[in-house]
């Protein structure tokens, strides 16, 4: 019997930014975000209530993931950011607080949206060309002849993860892992276009980080009966290879609906064991040595096989196959493919076969951290800085991190806003007094999120000439020597000897041209330099200003309530 | 979803860090007190006398308790020994944090200070390390901890051992092995000239093991070692290391005693020292160690490369209800079977048997892994003719065939094993064990050569292994009659499979003793693993607890520059204000070493009282401070046995007390675990329930809550 149900009417609300609960559900989730933000954020437990999983995190992709936000509001800021993450890898939460900074900032000022959103566009495409053009003073070339700016951008990413639990030592142990895993992903020979390989991230937990190590070619983990049963491996030349995707475990295909009606006596196992049987004898006369299969292989087909010498290796996995198919040059199942060679390797307590590919761009990570929830962190913290490797090869530029970029920005667009406001504003009905009220608020929107590295009470300053930051005891007094109090600024390009002046932020100081560092002299080959990578720190503050946008942009919220 | 802050001026997690590290107090040192956990729902009882085993037992539903059990598992899992000191570190360091958080240190500042001062512990450590070096190959091979020869554990498989523990006979060996630990190298206060200093340890050194052991200090030296730390006493070979210069600019020699005098060359020895007051089970790690090198000399010829104890290859066998006294290790597979099988086994005794290994299971349904059986499939009678047994019976009987055409009489099976089949197989004398080990088949593998399967019907003439002794494993006093089963040994020429027969008359502690089997097995591994073991009893806490007390006292006094290497961000005010807070945070980080060391006293009852014990540590951090060199002052002390501070635990035994040894990397990993855990709480002020609603969380947990 069904029952029919009157429909509910659906809801419609209207002006969402205007509603209190909306606001501070907002400012919780800013709250959240912002206190996990830089090297020494707060680290959150995400866990569901009911004794599952504990995931210890401060990461952004980690983070958004398990939330679950209920208000649509929320919903668009998440789902732009999960996004943006997904694309970049990077600046998760710089364009997470930033978003919700600017929206915070603009509810004080009473303009219309449309202007509003019209003139964060003018400040962000100002942004977007400063940033892209040689003028721009917060971004260094990377040089991919040298290791260091390389080493830099990933020590960087490893640092602002401090839910990864890693020492200096152990920073710098993986960070040239990290380099060595990438360059090993770049082709040797390359016609015109290049194709990059991949790193595998093989888990060993449980030891020590400094056990962590970088191999080329594939592993296959199993156990070590399995290989003392496989080993000595006798052919010394390159080994022939069929790789299969298909489970040869002699089972049936589903039937689906139908019913197969087998007479009293047959066997459809030993026929479809036979099937395999044949396809053994066809690999024995093609002369294939190894043959790796993602399910599994009939025990008895296995052991037809070793008894003519073919080293069987089944359940491979779904997540080895494309690297496996790469390495070897295997395609399932038209042709076979050739491994130069075939080792066995002990690390911790597991045991792998280590197949190395005669040139191939395929390496594994093999990565350890104490813990389970570090050990997790650990690895989106490596995939993301593989991937902001490889985005930097791309666009080979990188931006000084530590806060310096979004100070020294904000710092740049007051200064435009100010004195050349006709270049921003071109010819849209948007008075000067309005670009000054926005732009203030887009710098400050900036400028608190470069304030929110700071966790333990202190206070952040910017120098009057490269606009800089720099960060300063909380209760320091008003008049001090400065030199002496600051030591370097948060990407560590500048000292504080230099002769510098400097101000509190949110302090009516007169705007100032931040002037263009010169970072071929300025950088000494010893300087541990914080960069970020510009590809996606740019991507992240254009979604967060247009994110910011569209969602000042609602007027209603309807909601289907059945 | 919902999120509650956990740092609002009490933090929350590290209280609960603290205090379910309580909980394991009386776990830690040598003498356990067992615990009884109770259950209120069934009202079953559980006796406890390990870390792993207690939080097995406690319900730890929050998060941190469930970080901790983690924590400690990921150690077990690892290492198999080091869960109690990290239980207890947990506990003491986040009440040191906790402390630090009262008095207005900030956070990071605290994290990266105790990470600082555990490193800097770990560095100096490595000064109390002893080599261990060929053990076996040195003097007679027939001393054991009991005293029993090898020959008789070799031809014999029923090693007896005699009950409790006071089975050290050889004294004269540990008058040796005392003698030769004092021959240490006197220290030298005043500055030598540099070629003299060069000649003396190449005396006191033996050859080319020294040099070794040299290097390996070097190697832990070369680190990270800043020339400003004024403690380094390693000896160097580099000329400038060996002179450091001290911040006046005077330049100190630091050659007190050298721990490369120290070196283990005894099995007997380091057992001992490893075995942390259980002598009894180290016994049987330790025959088991020699019967396992044994074998491997004969298979090798000589050993060449060092002998690694490999653990996979023992077993042990849990006999409940048989006195202590038939505890034993032996060669071979010892497993019970049922009693049906009693005349069977006489049987077998006589003669070699074939066998045949059994990857799976050994019932008719069972399929390989991986095999998914399809569920439309209908069979059909054409002729009108029934069969007349049922599928089970045939492949029975199939498998009875398979058996007696090759000859078969023993069936080794990883997985379970029908019971009617078995039944069939005793009527036809053929033994069929289930339930066994990987790496006992293995083992039957290579020694018997036999190709394990999957099927029974894959067995071929060449899966077949042949030569094995099946006999019942007899006590001398056949104390055994029940009706639970009876052990037999099954063995085979050659076997590289050792199983230690662990018995106990009471069966409640049968557990409680298998996991003290596999600690020991697992701390003699580590240490022949590594070659190195540590001072233990006491000595490696006692000299990290003097360090930091020194290290903090110095930063107190030279204040403004001292290193921020350990802050990531080096450029943040944190840096700059880092040396004002250094000073009490590594005084509240060795006060948990303080905490640690008087739990060990109290618990092993030298100390009746917690003051006691503090008072007795006092004295000698004073004194250590007052010698200049923390560790030569404990290597000083810790020569003369009756001093007592180090080796407290066997008492009325003064002349003969053994040093106490510790495994290297499992005991530094629990350090750094612990603080790992204790930072990964610190540095969270939030925790976030996924996927709740506002209507799933009743009213009285609402406090505190942040809905999104």
């Amino acid at each position: 019997m069904s029952r029919l149900e009157a429909k509910k009417p659906s809801v419609c609300k209207s002006e969402p930014l205007t509603n209190e609960t909306v606001r501070a559900t907002l400012s919780v989730l800013k709250g959240v975000l912002t206190s996990c933000y830089g090297p020494s954020g707060r680290l959150k437990q995400l866990h569901n209530g009911l004794g599952g999983y504990v995931c210890t995190t401060s990461q952004s992709s980690a983070l958004l993931r398990n939330l679950s936000v209920t208000h649509p509001i929320l919903k668009i800021l998440t789902t732009s950011v999960q996004n943006h993450v997904s694309c970049f890898s990077d600046c998760g939460l710089f364009t997470a607080i930033l978003c919700c900074n600017l929206i915070e900032n603009v509810q004080k000022i009473d303009l219309t949206p449309t202007t509003v959103i019209k003139l964060n566009k003018h400040l962000l495409s100002l942004c977007t060309n400063y940033l892209k053009s040689e003028a721009c003073g917060c971004r260094i070339p990377v040089d991919f002849s040298s290791s260091q700016i390389l080493l830099c951008l990933v020590r960087s990413i490893l640092t602002s993860k401090p839910a990864c639990m890693l020492t200096r030592k152990e920073i710098d142990h993986i960070s040239t892992l990290i380099l060595r895993a990438f360059l090993l992903t770049i082709p040797e020979n390359t016609d015109d276009s290049i194709i990059l390989g991949k790193s595998i991230i093989v888990p060993l937990k449980g030891q020590r980080v400094t056990d962590s190590t970088v191999l080329p070619g594939v592993l296959i983990e199993m156990s070590e009966v399995q290989l003392k049963r496989m080993l000595p491996i006798k052919k010394a030349s390159a080994l022939k290879v069929a790789l299969f995707c298909v489970s040869l475990s002699g089972d049936f295909a589903d039937t689906g609906e139908g019913t197969v009606v087998v007479s009293y006596g047959m066997s459809l196992e030993n026929a479809a064991l036979d099937q395999l049987l044949n396809l053994g004898r066809q690999l024995i006369s093609d002369h294939v040595d190894l043959v790796l299969c993602q399910k599994v292989i009939h025990p008895s087909l296995k052991q037809f096989l070793s008894t003519h010498h073919i080293i069987a290796i089944d359940r491979v996995g779904v997540a080895l196959m494309e690297p496996l198919s790469k390495v070897t040059g295997s395609i399932s199942p038209s042709s076979y493919g050739i491994v130069k060679e075939l080792c066995s390797a002990k690390f911790g307590s597991k045991h792998f076969f280590h197949l190395i590919p005669d040139e191939a761009t395929i390496c594994s990570l093999l990565l350890s951290n104490r813990n389970d929830t570090a050990w997790d962190e650990l690895k989106l913290t490596c995939q993301a800085a593989l991937h902001i490797l490889h985005l930097t090869i791309k666009e080979p530029w990188a931006l000084l991190g530590g806060g310096c970029t979004e100070t020294h920005l904000a710092a740049f667009i007051r200064y435009k806003a100010r004195n050349e406001p006709e270049s921003i504003l071109t010819d849209d009905g948007c008075t000067q007094a309005e670009l000054q009220l926005i732009a203030e608020a887009f710098c400050s929107a900036l400028e608190s999120l470069a304030g929110s590295l700071e966790h333990d009470g202190g206070e952040i300053v910017t120098d009057m000439k490269y606009g800089h930051l720099w960060s300063v005891q909380g209760d320091c007094p008003s008049v001090v020597n400065w030199p002496d109090l600051l030591s370097r600024c948060g990407c560590g390009l500048y000292s504080s000897q230099e002769e510098l002046s400097w101000s509190f932020l949110r302090s009516t100081c007169h705007p100032f041209v931040p002037q263009t560092c010169l970072p071929h002299e300025t950088v000494s080959p010893t300087s541990n330099l914080i960069v970020d990578c510009l590809t996606a720190k740019l991507s992240g503050l254009q979604v967060a200003v247009e994110t910011a946008n569209l969602i000042l942009d609602l007027s209603y919220v309807i909601e289907d309530k059945n | 979803m919902a999120c509650r802050a956990v740092n609002k001026r009490r933090h929350v997690g590290l209280q609960q860090l603290s205090s379910f590290a309580e909980t394991g107090r009386t776990f830690l040192g040598p003498v356990k007190s067992s615990k009884f956990v109770t259950s209120e729902d069934c009202l079953e009882s559980v006796l406890i006398s390990s870390t792993v085993r207690l939080l097995e037992s406690l319900d730890l539903s929050s998060t941190v308790g469930q970080l901790l059990k983690e924590a400690v598992q990921a150690q077990n899992n690892t290492y198999k020994t080091g869960s109690s000191t990290l239980l207890f570190l947990v506990g003491a360091w986040s009440s040191a944090a906790e402390e630090c958080l009262h008095l207005g240190v900030p956070v990071s500042i605290i994290a990266s200070v105790m990470s600082e001062g555990v490193g800097s512990c770990i560095e100096e450590v490595a000064s109390l390390q002893v080599p261990v070096h060929s053990v076996f190959g040195h003097g007679d091979n027939t001393k054991t901890i009991s005293g029993l020869e090898t020959p008789r554990v070799g031809s014999c498989p029923f090693l007896q051992v005699p009950a409790g523990a006071g089975g050290i006979k050889e004294e004269h060996d540990f008058k040796d092995a005392a003698s030769q630990s004092l021959t240490m190298y006197s220290p030298s206060r005043r500055p030598v000239k540099l070629p003299e200093f060069f000649n003396l340890p190449a005396k006191v050194k033996a050859g080319t093991e020294a040099s070794q052991a040299l290097r390996s200090s070097l190697h832990t030296d070369t680190c990270s070692r800043k020339s400003a730390l004024i403690l380094s006493r390693h000896f160097n070979q580099a000329d400038d290391s060996l002179w450091i210069s001290k911040p006046d600019g005077f330049l100190e020699q630091h050659s007190t005693a050298t721990p490369e005098t120290y070196r283990c060359r005894d099995l007997v020895e380091l057992a001992v020292g490893l075995s942390h007051g259980d002598l009894s089970t180290m016994e049987l790690v330790e025959a088991a160690a020699r019967l396992q090198y044994q074998k491997a000399c004969v298979r090798q010829g000589h050993c060449t490369v060092p002998f690694v104890f490999d653990v996979s290859r023992v077993f042990a066998c849990c006999l409940p209800g048989v006195p202590e006294t038939f505890s034993c290790v032996c060669s071979g597979y010892v497993t019970v079977v049922s009693t049906a099988s009693i005349t069977l086994i006489k049987e077998l005794e006589n003669q070699p048997v074939q066998v045949v290994l059994i990857e799976g299971d050994l019932t008719e349904s069972y399929h390989h892994l991986g095999f998914n059986k399809s569920a439309n499939i209908k069979t059909v009678l054409d002729s009108t003719e029934l069969p007349r047994d049922s599928s089970e019976e045939r492949w029975a009987s199939r498998v009875l065939q398979v058996l007696t055409q090759f000859n078969v009489n023993l069936i080794l099976v990883q997985g379970s094993v029908s019971e009617s089949l078995t039944e069939k197989c005793v009527h036809s004398k053929r033994l069929v064990v289930g339930s066994v080990g990987s790496g006992v088949m293995q083992a039957f593998a290579e020694a018997a050569g036999a190709v394990p399967v999957t099927y029974i019907t894959q067995v071929s003439a060449a899966c077949v292994g042949s030569g094995v002794s099946v006999t019942a494993w007899r006590t001398p006093l056949e104390v055994r009659g029940g009706n639970d089963g009876m052990p037999v040994l099954v063995t085979v020429e050659g076997i590289n499979l050792v199983t230690a027969v662990l018995t106990s008359s009471v069966t409640a502690q049968i557990h409680a003793k298998e996991d003290r089997f596999w600690t020991c097995a697992y701390r003699l591994h580590h240490a022949l693993k590594e070659e190195k073991v540590l001072l233990g009893g006491g000595a490696v806490e006692f000299l990290c607890l003097s360090h930091l007390r020194i290290l903090a006292e110095q930063s107190l006094r030279r204040g403004g520059h001292t290193c921020s290497g350990w802050l990531h961000n080096a450029s943040s005010w944190l840096a700059s204000s880092l040396p004002a807070y250094r000073p009490a945070v590594l005084e509240r980080l060795a006060e948990g070493w303080r905490r640690y060391l008087s739990a060990l006293m109290c618990n092993a009852a030298t100390c009746s009282a917690e003051l006691g014990a503090h008072t007795f540590i006092e004295h000698h951090v004073h004194n250590a401070a007052g010698s200049g060199s923390p560790s030569a002052y404990i290597l000083n002390e810790y020569s003369k046995l009756n001093s007592g501070i180090f080796n407290a635990y066997i008492p009325g035994k003064l002349e003969q007390v053994p040093r106490v040894y510790d495994s290297v990397t499992p005991k530094i990993e629990a350090w750094r675990r612990a603080l790992d855990l204790v930072l990964l709480v610190l540095k969270t002020d939030s925790e976030i329930i996924t996927g709740l609603g506002h209507t799933q969380i009743n009213s009285q947990e609402l406090e505190g809550l942040l809905f999104l």
